[in-house]
């Protein structure tokens, strides 16, 4: 039977040929969507890491004045820690959670090294964000006065750089000692991927990384944040401060991932609607013109069911054909490892184009294969 | 003649109002997409206010330092007094404006927080770009000089910030970062995506915190240079290249030595693509396959599927061709009349693309999706989407004409 219906497709390989294209195209199309909504998905099921509700992010900058910038940093934090609405605070560098701003560095553990996302923080930082530790701790202001700088890793660095082995009080980039290990550390939001990530402990007496994390109570409002500006702008005139609420933050991150994708889907959505459209057609058409054929068949005694599964298997031997083309190209993309996703992710993507597609052509193919079943052989012949 | 060829592409049409669907469903999508697309990329670079004359501007946006071994690189805006030396001074440009690009801030009303831009500019600033001031007038040089706080408002912060509308808002306090300034004016505000004019509140450089004061190369500031007229911009680029050039090298600067220093002054197209491409060789390449691939898709799909559908059409007009064919029509005559009809189908489609994108447009205009946005469909856009019909309906009618007047007579006239 299958062999039988390949042989009919070969057949008329020409006047098909624009057909296998067309459902190659949309096939393509699939792929390229659903990987980008499959790494997207995937990325957002894995845990943030940290908690970012009610908490504000105050940065400063000093501007023209260029003396005693640390002393006056640390009063700032003293004077943010002191408000009775304030939870915990804690200072970081300008790529806190959600920033628009990134710092990478690569580093090594004997043979092996990767690149991490790199946070200088203070010792409150995992207080703040309620992180959770898997293993060791966090640092401590006193650790600062060892020979190695104290830093926290991610589970993923470690396994980047330990694999399975215990990674603390082993030294990364000789000088530096890892004692403690969180879990996911997602600092762009839910839809990054989950990266390896470094924190360094912060030195206190230095000019820059001035980011106050602030975890205020619930329930507080604007007046006190309007508060809160003007008294740190009274202590350090010049300076500029700015308060950035981290479910803001989170939302433009969200937002740059999703606005993309979502034009994605329209435009492909009416893609694959005007190539169902035009597919129900030219099926139609093609029954309509082979009318004496199907006449013929039921006069030999061929089931309305066996005329309608003919068309429906028909299509489905020209989609196979337009898929394995697709699925050539497609393959490519984990092999070559073209955009650095993970392979799973492509597979998973073509599976469900190649599901899609076939649901798309039966759907298609379905109302005109009926008909082709009901048509009477005698009506069909006299035509003839 | 062609009307007649008109005529019968329009009863074809009438004849199966589920094929028309199909085609025209097609046609449209497609070019309503590519109206939008024209329409948003006239928006991000056309001249549009407030930059109306962008066509006979310049933009200095970045200074790239290298050193002559190409391992370390520095960007970004340069200081006020860089601009002030090598860009201000320029001879041939008719007025060159210095700003920083905006940056954020809050004000509080009340229990209320407002999300505001802040820029910093020069009295330059509002002669090369075109604000319609609503109230007051801009700062000047006097202004300027005098250290005076004062600042220009959008209408849009006005609302937000004061209770009273009717009520100028010229002479009011206004209070950001506990620091008071005076309203001076209030213009209309500029897109977001305009970022080298778009702001909520403008400050003459002079004012607190705008860091002009700084003496190294880099700072916050990027600077517009106006031309006279069109033919003077690659005057003015090779004349402040020429500036550029007689800086001694190497130099150290905000403690970066540095011995090669770039400062390209470009036009908004090209910064534009510039500040995309920047990001290496990986970005790039993403750039240019998403476009590729967003071209095929929206193009090449919906072609090929008209064209199969066309194709399989054939057999409805098989007895007419028979017939033309009998009484002697050449080939040329034939294709000739399907690729009339189906330029004819496309512009159908077209009109209906035309008004949706209208709909569109309106609708992502009072969205709010990007704030001050002022998309429309001009005749820019319009020529490039006859274009695109154009060769739409040749595309997706060349392939299917062939094969019909291929057609032997016989087998044409036998059903």
């Amino acid at each position: 039977m299958i062999s039988h219906l390949f042989k009919l497709i070969w057949n008329k390989k020409k006047a098909h040929a624009l057909l296998i294209i067309e459902i190659w195209a949309s096939f393509m199309v699939l792929f390229g969507l659903l990987s980008l909504i499959v790494f997207n998905i995937r990325n957002y099921s894995q845990p943030l890491g940290f908690t970012y509700e009610n908490v504000w992010a105050i940065g400063l900058q000093s501007n023209q004045d260029t003396v005693g910038i640390p002393q006056k940093a640390q009063r700032i934090f003293q004077r943010l820690k002191a408000y009775p609405e304030v939870a915990s605070v804690s200072r970081a560098s300008n790529n806190f959670p959600f920033s628009s701003s990134n710092m990478n560095t690569r580093v090594d553990h004997e043979k092996r090294h990767t690149m991490v996302e790199y946070y200088i923080v203070d010792a409150h930082f995992s207080n703040t964000l309620e992180m959770p530790l898997v293993a060791g701790r966090w640092y401590r202001g006193a650790d600062s006065v060892g020979k190695f700088k104290p830093i926290v890793i991610n589970q993923k660095a470690s396994e980047e750089l330990f694999e399975n082995e215990n990674p603390l009080g082993k030294i990364i980039s000789k000088d530096k000692q890892v004692i403690g290990v969180v879990g996911n550390f997602k600092g762009k939001g839910e839809f990054m991927s989950n990266q390896p990530a470094l924190f360094e402990q912060l030195d206190e007496n230095n000019d820059w990384n001035k980011t106050m994390l602030v975890r205020v109570k619930p329930g507080t409002d604007a007046m006190f944040e309007a508060k809160v500006v003007k008294d740190l702008s009274a202590m350090q005139a010049g300076w500029s401060v700015e308060v950035d609420h981290l479910t803001d933050s989170r939302k433009t991150q969200h937002n740059l991932t999703l606005v993309p994708v979502i034009i994605a889907l329209i435009v492909s959505g009416f893609l694959l609607v005007n190539v169902a459209l035009g597919l129900f057609g030219i099926l139609n058409l093609s029954i309509a013109r082979r009318r004496g054929e199907i006449g013929l068949r039921r006069a030999l005694g061929a089931t309305g069911r066996g005329i309608s599964t003919q068309f429906i298997g028909e299509i489905w031997v020209l989609a196979t054909f337009a898929l394995l083309i697709g699925l050539l190209f497609a393959v490519q993309f984990p092999l070559l490892d073209v955009f650095d996703l993970q392979r799973g992710i492509y597979v998973t993507a073509m599976l469900i184009a190649v599901g899609i597609i076939y649901g798309i052509v039966t759907l298609c193919a379905l109302f005109p294969s009926r008909q082709a079943a009901m048509i009477q052989p005698a009506v069909a012949l006299h035509e003839e | 003649m062609l009307a007649n060829y008109i005529k019968i592409a329009w009863k074809v049409l009438l004849r199966h109002p589920f094929y028309t669907f199909i085609t025209l469903f097609g046609i449209s999508l497609t070019l309503t997409v590519l109206m939008v697309l024209t329409s948003f990329l006239d928006h991000l670079f056309g001249s549009h206010y407030p930059e109306t004359s962008r066509y006979r501007s310049l933009y200095i946006q970045q200074m790239i330092q290298r050193d002559s071994a190409r391992t370390s690189r520095n960007g970004g805006p340069m200081s006020f007094k860089f601009l002030t030396q090598y860009a201000k001074s320029l001879k041939t440009p008719e007025r060159v404006s210095i700003s920083t690009f905006y940056s954020t801030s809050n004000a509080y009303v009340g229990s209320r927080r407002i999300k505001l831009n802040t820029k910093f500019t020069d009295a330059d600033f509002w002669q090369v770009t075109d604000f319609e001031f609503l109230e007051g007038k801009p700062y000047n040089e006097q202004t300027i000089a005098g250290g005076d706080h004062v600042a220009v408002i959008t209408d849009d912060f006005k609302r937000q910030y004061f209770d009273n509308l009717e009520e100028s808002a010229v002479g009011k306090d206004i209070e950001i970062e506990n620091l008071h300034y005076k309203v001076i004016g209030v213009v209309k505000g500029s897109p977001v995506t305009r970022i080298f004019t778009y702001a909520d509140v403008y400050f003459p450089y002079t004012a607190p915190k705008s860091n002009y004061q700084r003496t190294g190369f880099r700072g916050d500031y990027v600077a517009i240079l106006l031309a006279k007229n069109k033919q003077d911009v690659p005057v003015i680029r090779t004349e402040f290249q020429d500036r550029i050039n007689r800086i001694p090298m190497p130099a150290v600067s905000d403690g970066f030595k540095f011995d090669i220093l770039e400062v390209p002054s470009e036009p908004y197209v090209e910064n534009f693509i510039g500040m995309i491409l920047d990001g290496g060789a990986g970005l790039r390449m993403l750039f240019f396959s998403l476009i590729a691939f967003i071209l095929f898709m929206l193009l090449g799909l919906p072609a090929i599927n008209l064209v199969n559908v066309n194709v399989s059409r054939i057999w409805e007009r098989a007895s007419e061709i028979g017939i033309r064919k009998a009484f002697g029509a050449p080939v040329r005559t034939l294709v000739w009349q399907f690729i009339v009809e189906n330029v004819f189908i496309t512009f159908i489609g077209g009109a209906i693309a035309l008004i949706l994108s209208f709909i569109i447009i309106k609708l992502i205009n009072a969205s709010g999706w990007i704030a001050y946005a002022d998309l429309t469909i001009n005749l820019s856009v319009f020529l490039v989407s006859v274009l695109v019909c154009l060769v739409f309906g040749l595309l997706s009618g060349v392939l299917p004409a062939l094969r019909m007047s291929k057609l032997s007579i016989a087998e044409a006239l036998k059903s």
